[in-house]
């Protein structure tokens, strides 16, 4: 990208009006593409001329500015022949608005102008105003479908970059919070914002961040916050989710103020959060909206449902196979009779049904899905234990593992631990209790071997460290959290300014 | 910055001190984790020696070694012998870099208790009669625990080790 601009000569604005004209007709197809507007007046004897994209500006705005510019012939008489001279000048102070910049290449000014702002070109002058017009067509504020609270603030990220960073900054008043903006796509050029506490994150992963996102090469980004992610870390194969994303600004904020770094990408309202581990997934806003003791009864109650969404079926399966593992008092455990279908392929059937209800859920407008779940819930389930497709014992525990999945604050991690849970039972249905053994180890080995930016994935349980492990295992309260997290290797470590230091 | 860099200077002081300590409750963590996994594990036969096999039966023969008050006073001893499997590791291998050498670590473990340390527990048969799922379980079980005790250790050391600014990469 770099070696491709410094060669090329960056056309500048020229003084002669006709020559801007011929160029924003060549290049940037006025007359030509319709969202591309132009207005041509006279101000005291001199041609100016206006550009802007008629769907992205605010129009009363505009017309407030052209009131002002048409006044100028009327205020200044025209026959005093040194007004003309002072062009830039008066039109600069009749132009009534905060944001105005002066440019003075092509590229930037058309770059602006496609962003919103509107260019105002002047005869005889190799500058050109830009004065920020923009509005964005988006939705204000809403509570995040996927990381609701009982109590909390409703308001989520939008897809306004400019938005989102003004909600992270009411949140945090703090001069050392930076938010950073850089440029991504050589059409799209989206903006990314890169936001950290200047003196708290790491600089090495501020650094890094920047270095990735400014060498991506791409024409663009319109999956935006995804795309971002695919370059910033090595996916692969590796179905768990490798930064965590939220759309609540107080999450957000919370984890700045932890010493991580945030990338906000312009159209997308999710940030993402880096580094990022196993257990962010597993942790819910929710939680730090309770009392310690009850927030620990949830992510308790939590961690067995992502820990039976992953663990339960190919467990009950290996007990199905070889009842005699079985101690006395559980001898209740698996199916009374011999089923037509063998028990893996129940599951896995079962278990790919519910995946159908689930994709379909996504897309299905909401009428429509009520009707979707009668029909899964009364004649899939009950019809097909009718037929002896399936016994009642596999639906018990698909669907135990189903509603685990959903207890996972975490949609990627709930979609990469299904597939896990999918692996595991094969193995186990074919190699029985060494299968499943060995299944669980690699599932735990895989894991640990993962690494998202080098940070270890199932930090703080493999490599452990006792203090970060009692904030997973308690939501401690806030007071008694002095410290942060070791794992963003914080430059200041403590939390609370007046306290320990 | 001068005061940034005193601070820097204390944490390293403070961390020097307390590594050995980590390490030990690192030892302390993994051995009464790992044994209780063991301890489940043989709750449902998918293995037939529990950590109470090792600690007590071999030379207490009362019937409350069989209960749970045995597994658990076991879990707890092994939780305290792993400290020394940690104090080992510290001292010899803290430096060893990644997952796999804790990982063969732990397997070597599982020879020492199961071949070398056989004569201490009558209970145990011999390494070649055990049954293929007991073989499976446990050698999983210390695989993970030397896993965990070991890339706690190195990790934990080799990141204080390293500079300011070389903490993350894109790179694995």
């Amino acid at each position: 990208m770099n070696k491709q601009k410094q060669p090329k000569k960056k056309p500048t604005i020229s003084s002669n009006l006709k020559d801007n004209q011929r160029f924003m007709e060549e290049k940037v197809g006025v007359g030509t593409s319709f969202d591309v507007g132009f207005r041509q007046l006279t101000i005291l004897k001199k041609e100016i001329q206006l550009y802007y994209l008629t769907g992205l500006c605010e129009t009363p705005t505009i017309v407030e500015l052209l009131k002002k510019l048409t006044d100028i012939n009327e205020t200044y008489p025209a026959s005093a022949g040194r007004n003309k001279h002072k062009l830039t000048e008066i039109i600069g102070s009749h132009l009534v608005h905060q944001q105005v910049t002066k440019v003075d290449t092509m590229d930037e000014a058309v770059d602006q102008m496609l962003s919103g702002l509107i260019v105002i070109f002047m005869e005889d002058e190799s500058e050109a105003f830009i004065v920020d017009v923009r509005t964005y067509p988006g939705r204000s504020p809403e509570e995040p479908d996927t990381e609701k609270v009982v109590r909390g603030s409703r308001d989520g990220f939008t897809e306004n970059i400019i938005e989102n960073t003004a909600l992270t900054r009411r949140r945090i008043r703090d001069e050392r919070l930076r938010h950073e903006m850089i440029k991504v796509g050589e059409r799209s050029k989206t903006d990314i914002c890169i936001s950290y506490l200047q003196d708290v994150a790491d600089h090495g992963l501020v650094k890094l961040i920047k270095d990735e996102l400014k060498h991506i090469e791409i024409d663009g980004i319109s999956m935006a916050d995804k795309t971002i992610e695919e370059f910033l870390v090595k996916q692969g194969f590796n179905p768990f989710p490798l930064v965590r994303y939220t759309e609540r600004p107080d999450v957000a904020s919370t984890h700045l103020l932890e010493g991580h770094v945030l990338i906000m990408v312009d159209t997308s309202p999710s940030m993402i959060i880096t580094p990022t581990t196993f257990f962010h997934h597993v942790q819910h806003a929710e939680e730090y909206r309770q009392s310690p003791a009850i927030g620990t009864f949830v992510r308790w109650v939590r961690f067995l449902g992502i820990f039976a969404s992953v663990f339960l079926l190919p467990f009950w399966l290996v007990l199905v196979m070889e009842p005699d593992h079985l101690p006395a008092m559980l001898q209740f455990i698996g199916p009374n009779e011999e089923g037509n279908v063998p028990v893996v392929l129940q599951l896995i059937i079962a278990d790919i049904g519910i995946e159908f209800l689930r994709m379909a859920a996504i897309h299905t407008p909401t009428p429509l899905s009520t009707a979707m779940g009668l029909i899964a819930a009364v004649l899939i389930g009950q019809i097909a234990i009718d037929v002896g497709l399936f016994s009642a014992e596999v639906i018990l525990y698909v669907s135990i593992c189903a509603i685990g999945s959903f207890a996972t604050p975490s949609y990627e991690l709930s979609i990469a631990n299904k597939l896990s849970r999918m692996l595991l039972i094969i193995i186990t249905s074919i190699f029985g209790v060494k299968g499943m053994v060995i299944g669980f180890t690699i599932y735990i080995l895989a894991l640990s071997l993962t690494k998202s930016l080098n940070t270890p994935y199932l930090w703080p349980f493999i490599p452990f460290n006792a203090k970060a492990m009692k904030q997973i295992i308690f939501r401690v309260s806030v007071p008694l959290t002095k410290d942060r997290p070791s794992i963003v290797h914080p430059r200041n470590n403590y939390k609370q300014p007046t306290g320990k230091h | 910055m001068d005061k940034d860099n005193e601070k820097l200077e204390q944490n390293k002081q403070e961390k020097a001190v307390s590594f050995f300590r980590k390490a030990l409750f690192t030892g302390f963590f993994g051995g009464v984790f790992w044994s209780f996994i063991g301890f489940v594990a043989s709750f449902f036969n998918f293995t037939s020696y529990s950590p109470a096999t090792f600690i007590l039966r071999s030379w207490l023969t009362t019937a409350w070694t069989d209960g749970w008050l045995g597994e658990l006073i076991s879990i707890f001893v092994i939780g305290l012998l792993s400290m020394g499997t940690a104090a080992i590791f510290y001292f010899f291998m803290k430096t060893v870099e990644g997952i796999w050498p804790s990982a063969i670590f732990g397997i070597a473990l599982w020879f020492l208790v199961f071949y070398l340390l056989h004569p201490i527990f009558p209970t145990v048969p011999q390494m070649t009669r055990l049954d293929s799922d007991t073989v499976v379980t446990t050698i999983c079980l210390f695989l993970l625990y030397g896993t965990f005790i070991g890339y706690s250790i190195s990790y934990n050391y080799q990141d204080a080790q390293r500079a300011g600014g070389k903490n993350y990469s894109k790179d694995s």
